[in-house]
């Protein structure tokens, strides 16, 4: 049982429970969608576990089908997010024609038979371009906003820590997956990715709240 | 090779850091923007609350300059004819026939001075909105009632084209106008008053020249007589714009504001 409660699960279905309590009455579907998107995450997440540990079986599979959602999702919500600036239904499109034929390309060539990592980096790279594309568009707008307690930019925040450092730790210190350390037992990689994953999920679950707020200062005033 | 514990979370914790280094930079970043940003609106609606302010003022000034010459005006002028024409009218005696014709004839022109004056009256009341017709027609019409006591030789020029959505900018100017009149009539005893608008593509200026006795500004600021100059600098500032002031032979005021 202990092997399922990690810093990863216990993140994941905490946000979940925020975003079930903060989102359910929310007005707009993409961010309903995320009470969804993380219940997935955390049944993923245990199903992963359970294969790994109780049938002992690879689980890449499992993160691969994940992985189609998990962009569908960031996309959606990006172009949702952008939604206000402007209309990019074309380049979300695009983006996402051209993501299938990178992903299924790559799941070909390795027969089904790995984890599809190249795609797994080109989707860190694309939401990080959408992060900084949002902060791009936030700069440009003549209004300030109230940054603190805005939940587009909680939820861009955590997005984009949690990308960047997780394609940095993958492009640049794939040698720290090799150590573990006798007292600590995980390698390293496993660590830096709970901490940012801590990150994410502490961003997303503040967004939320921020969202809830707004929800019900926005419902008083009506 | 196999790390330390400690060596391991050395290296976590400064691995960590480093990948958050670049997206935190970035947050910062927006955060610190978007703040200057919220200064930057919060001294535009500081500026435009006391632009508003001192619009208000201003205009508040010159209906107050207008009662007052009305009222010296009625006083002075109107009053005495009206006493004067009521005094005549008294002093007719039916008995004397030949006066009555003559008396009579003094109340009338009496009385047609009275309307004259009543007119000219009249139309100061409605001075205070020439500023919607044009500053020229306001400062022209100031000018021609000063010019009514025979005390001053005035001259004014202008090739003043009035331009949309610069009221505002005209009421203030007319008001500092006022101001720098009255002061070269009360306190620097001027007889001889020169006005120009001078205006082209992007600016106007307003010269206003008198010869009386002049000041030094920098006195009239320490004795804190210097309340009206004060305001005349802070509301040219307002309207972005500068005064220039030159004391020789008298004073000259020199007001240059954009006005595109």
């Amino acid at each position: 049982m202990s092997a399922y409660i990690t810093v990863n699960t216990t993140g994941e279905a905490l946000c979940f429970v925020v975003s079930l309590f903060c989102l359910y009455k929310d007005k707009e579907p993409a961010w309903r969608l995320f009470i969804c998107f993380l219940l997935l995450t955390v049944v993923v997440e245990v199903c992963g576990i359970y294969l790994r540990t109780e049938l002992h079986r690879p689980n890449f599979m499992i993160y691969n089908v994940f992985l189609l959602v998990e962009c569908l999702m960031q996309s959606y919500f990006f172009y949702y997010l952008y939604k206000t600036y402007h209309n990019t239904q074309k380049l979300l499109i695009g983006w996402l024609t051209i993501f299938a034929c990178f992903y299924f390309a790559e799941l070909l060539k390795s027969h089904f038979g790995a984890y599809v990592s190249a795609s797994s980096t080109t989707l860190s790279v694309a939401l990080i371009l959408a992060s900084v594309y949002f902060y791009y568009l936030l700069l440009k707008e003549e209004k300030s906003r109230p940054l603190f307690t805005y939940a587009p930019f909680w939820w861009v925040n955590g997005t984009i820590c949690f990308y960047f450092a997780g394609i940095a730790c993958n492009l640049f210190f794939s040698y720290l997956v090799q150590d573990r350390t006798p007292g600590i037992g995980h390698s390293a990689r496993y660590i830096v990715f709970s901490i940012i994953n801590i990150i994410l999920y502490l961003s997303w679950s503040y967004a939320f709240i921020c969202r809830y707020r707004q929800r019900i200062l926005s419902s008083s005033l009506d | 090779m196999q790390i330390s514990s400690k060596d391991l979370i050395l290296l976590i914790g400064l691995a960590s850091v480093i990948f958050l280094i670049a997206p935190v930079s970035l947050i910062t970043y927006v955060m610190l923007y978007n703040n200057r940003k919220k200064r930057h609106e919060q001294e535009k609606a500081w500026l435009k609350t006391s632009f508003e302010n001192e619009l208000l003022k201003s205009q508040m000034e010159v209906q107050e300059q207008t009662m007052q010459t009305l009222a010296g005006h009625l006083h002075d002028n109107i009053g005495q004819l009206l006493s004067l024409t009521a005094v005549t009218l008294s002093t007719i005696k039916p008995d004397d026939p030949l006066r009555v014709r003559e008396k009579v004839d003094s109340a009338s022109q009496l009385a047609k001075r009275a309307i004259k004056e009543l007119r000219q009256l009249s139309r100061l009341i409605y001075g205070q909105e020439l500023t919607r017709m044009g500053l020229d027609k306001a400062i022209a019409f100031e000018l021609d009632y000063l010019k009514t006591a025979d005390l001053h030789v005035i001259t004014f020029d202008s090739n003043y084209k009035p331009k949309e959505g610069q009221h505002d900018k005209e009421i203030i100017l007319f008001r500092i106008f006022q101001e720098i009149l009255n002061n070269a009539v009360r306190h620097a005893e001027a007889t001889a008053i020169d006005v120009a608008i001078q205006q082209d593509e992007q600016s106007l200026e307003v010269r206003i020249k008198d010869n009386g006795k002049g000041f030094v500004e920098e006195e009239v600021m320490k004795e804190k007589r210097g309340m009206g100059l004060f305001n005349i600098r802070k509301r040219v500032a307002l309207i972005g714009g500068e005064v220039r002031i030159l004391i020789q032979n008298g004073t000259e005021i020199k007001i240059v504001v954009p006005y595109p």
